[in-house]
C-alpha cells in the first residue's frame, strides 16, 4: 500500500509543479530576441530529453538487474521505463521538429542529436514490439533485458558515427554558445524538476501496475489448474 | 584448443547442411540481385548514379538479402529442438555463438561474390575503383553484422514471430554500421585510398568488437530456453 501511497505523492507534486512551470515559461521567462516565442519550447524539449535517456539508463540496469537476480520486479522496472521512454522521445523529436521548422526552415536535419533519438526512439520501439510477441513471462524479461541492454550500448556508437558520418558536412547548430539568462536558468531548472518528479510517478504507477497484472496473472493460472 | 575444436565441428555441420540443401544461399544471391534489378529499375532506366548513392544501393542490397540467411540458422535449429540438444552437449554457449556468427559471416561472404559483381554489372558504368577496394569494407560489416545478427537472431528465433521481428530488431541497432559503410564505400568507389577511408573504417572495427563482446556475453541468455 506504501507504495502507492508513494507514487501518489509524486504524482500529486507533479500535478502542482506542472502547472507552475507552465506558468514560469510564459509569464516569468524573458521573451528570446531573435527565436521570439518558439524558444519557450525549448523549455520542455530540454526536460523531456533528459528525462528520456533517463529512461533507457534505467532500462538497461534494470536489464543487467534481472539477468542477474531473475526477479520480477526488475522486468516490471524495466518495462515502466521502456514505455515511458519511448513516449518521451517520440515527444522529444515532436517538440524538436516544431522548433526546428521556424529556425532551422526544416522539420528533420541529420544532426548527431537528431540522429541519436530518432535510433534510440526506433530501438526502444523494437524493444515494445517484442515484449509484445511473448507470451511467456520469463523468455519475455530476459528477451527484452537482451535487448535494452544491447540497446543502450549502441548509444554512444550512434552518437559517433553520427558525427563523423557527417563531418564533411557544417554541422547546422554549434552547441549553444549563447549563455541563458537567469531567469531563464531558473524556468528551465523549475521544468527540469516538474518533469524528473512526473517521470518518477509515473513509473512508480507503471511499475505497480505492471507487478498487479502479473499477480492477476498468477492467479488467474492457480484458478485453472485446480 | 578443445573449443576451437567444437566451433569447428559446429561450423562444419552448419556448412554441410548449406551445402547438401543449399537453401540460404540461394535464396539470398538470388533475393539481393533481385532488390539490385529493382533498384536499377526505380533509379531511372539509362540514367547513371554516382557513388554515394551508389553505395547506398549496394548496402541495402546486401543487409536486406543477409537476414533471409540470419533467419534461417538458427530457426533450423529451434524447429527439431535442436537447441536443446546443442546446450545438452558439452559445447558452451560462447562456442556456439562463435560457430554461429561464422556460419553468417561465411553466408554473407559467399552472396556477395555473386552481388557485387551484379553491382558492378548494373551500375559499374560511372564508378571508377576496382571492385576489390571494397573488400576491407565488406568484410567489416560482415563481421559486426552476423555478431551482433546471430544474437539477434537467438531472440527472435524464441518468438512465434521470427522472420518479422528480426529485420524490426536488427536494423536499428546496426544503423550506424551501415551508415558508416555507405559512406566508407562511396569513398572507396570514388578511388580514394584507404588510409583516407580510416576516419569510418575506425569506428566501424569500434562497433564490431564492441558488439562481438556484447553478443558473446549476452547470447548464453538469449539461447537458454526457460
Amino acid at each position: 500500500m506504501s507504495v502507492l501511497n508513494r507514487s501518489a505523492l509524486f504524482s500529486g507534486l507533479a500535478a502542482l509543479l506542472l502547472p507552475v512551470a507552465i506558468g514560469m515559461v510564459f509569464f516569468y521567462a524573458p521573451m528570446e530576441k531573435t527565436m521570439g516565442s518558439v524558444q519557450k519550447i525549448f523549455y520542455f524539449h530540454l526536460p523531456l530529453a533528459f528525462s528520456a535517456f533517463l529512461s533507457f539508463f534505467v532500462a538497461c540496469v534494470s536489464g543487467i538487474m534481472y539477468l542477474r537476480r531473475r526477479q520480477r520486479v526488475w522486468d516490471a522496472r524495466l518495462a515502466a521505463s521502456v514505455e515511458i521512454g519511448v513516449v518521451m522521445t517520440t515527444l522529444v523529436l515532436i517538440t524538436g521538429s516544431l522548433w526546428g521548422k521556424p529556425i532551422w526552415n526544416t522539420y528533420w536535419t541529420w544532426d548527431p542529436r537528431l540522429t541519436t533519438s530518432l535510433i534510440l526512439w526506433f530501438i526502444f520501439a523494437s524493444c515494445l514490439i517484442l515484449r509484445s510477441a511473448i507470451d511467456e513471462e520469463g523468455k519475455r524479461a530476459t528477451f527484452s533485458a537482451v535487448m535494452a541492454i544491447v540497446g543502450f550500448i549502441d548509444v554512444p556508437i550512434v552518437f559517433l558515427s553520427a558525427r563523423i558520418w557527417r563531418s564533411i558536412h557544417p554541422t547546422v547548430i554549434r552547441s549553444n554558445s549563447v549563455g541563458l539568462e537567469s531567469s531563464m536558468i531558473v524556468t528551465l531548472l523549475v521544468c527540469m524538476t516538474a518533469m524528473l518528479i512526473f517521470w518518477v510517478g509515473l513509473y512508480k504507477f507503471r511499475v505497480s501496475l505492471y507487478l498487479q497484472e502479473a499477480k492477476v496473472n498468477d492467479l488467474q493460472i492457480d484458478g485453472t489448474k485446480s | 584448443m578443445s573449443s576451437l575444436r567444437q566451433i569447428k565441428f559446429l561450423l562444419g555441420k552448419d556448412l554441410r547442411i548449406e551445402l547438401r540443401k543449399k537453401e540460404s544461399l540461394i535464396s539470398m544471391a538470388f533475393f539481393g540481385a533481385l532488390i539490385l534489378v529493382m533498384l536499377n529499375i526505380a533509379s531511372g532506366i539509362g540514367k547513371q548514379i554516382d557513388a554515394e548513392s551508389g553505395a547506398g544501393i549496394l548496402w541495402v542490397a546486401i543487409i536486406f538479402s543477409s537476414v533471409l540467411g540470419l533467419g534461417r540458422v538458427f530457426a533450423r535449429e529451434k524447429e527439431n529442438g535442436c537447441v536443446a540438444a546443442l546446450l545438452l552437449s558439452p559445447i558452451t554457449p560462447g562456442e556456439i555463438f562463435a560457430a554461429k556468427a561464422m556460419v553468417n559471416f561465411t553466408l554473407m561472404s559467399l552472396s556477395e561474390l555473386v552481388l557485387v559483381p551484379v553491382f558492378y554489372v548494373l551500375f559499374g558504368a560511372q564508378l571508377t575503383a576496382a571492385p576489390l577496394a571494397l573488400l576491407p569494407i565488406l568484410l567489416l560489416v560482415n563481421l559486426g553484422f552476423s555478431t551482433t545478427g546471430t544474437l539477434i537472431s537467438a531472440i527472435s528465433a524464441g518468438t512465434r514471430r521470427n522472420e518479422v521481428l528480426l529485420p524490426i530488431l536488427l536494423f536499428p541497432l546496426i544503423l550506424p554500421l551501415t551508415a558508416l559503410a555507405v559512406k566508407a564505400t562511396a569513398g572507396a568507389m570514388a578511388a580514394k585510398p584507404l588510409t583516407e577511408l580510416l576516419d569510418q573504417l575506425e569506428p566501424m572495427v569500434a562497433f564490431c568488437v564492441i558488439f562481438t563482446a556484447a553478443g558473446y556475453l549476452l547470447f548464453p541468455f538469449a539461447i537458454r530456453e526457460d
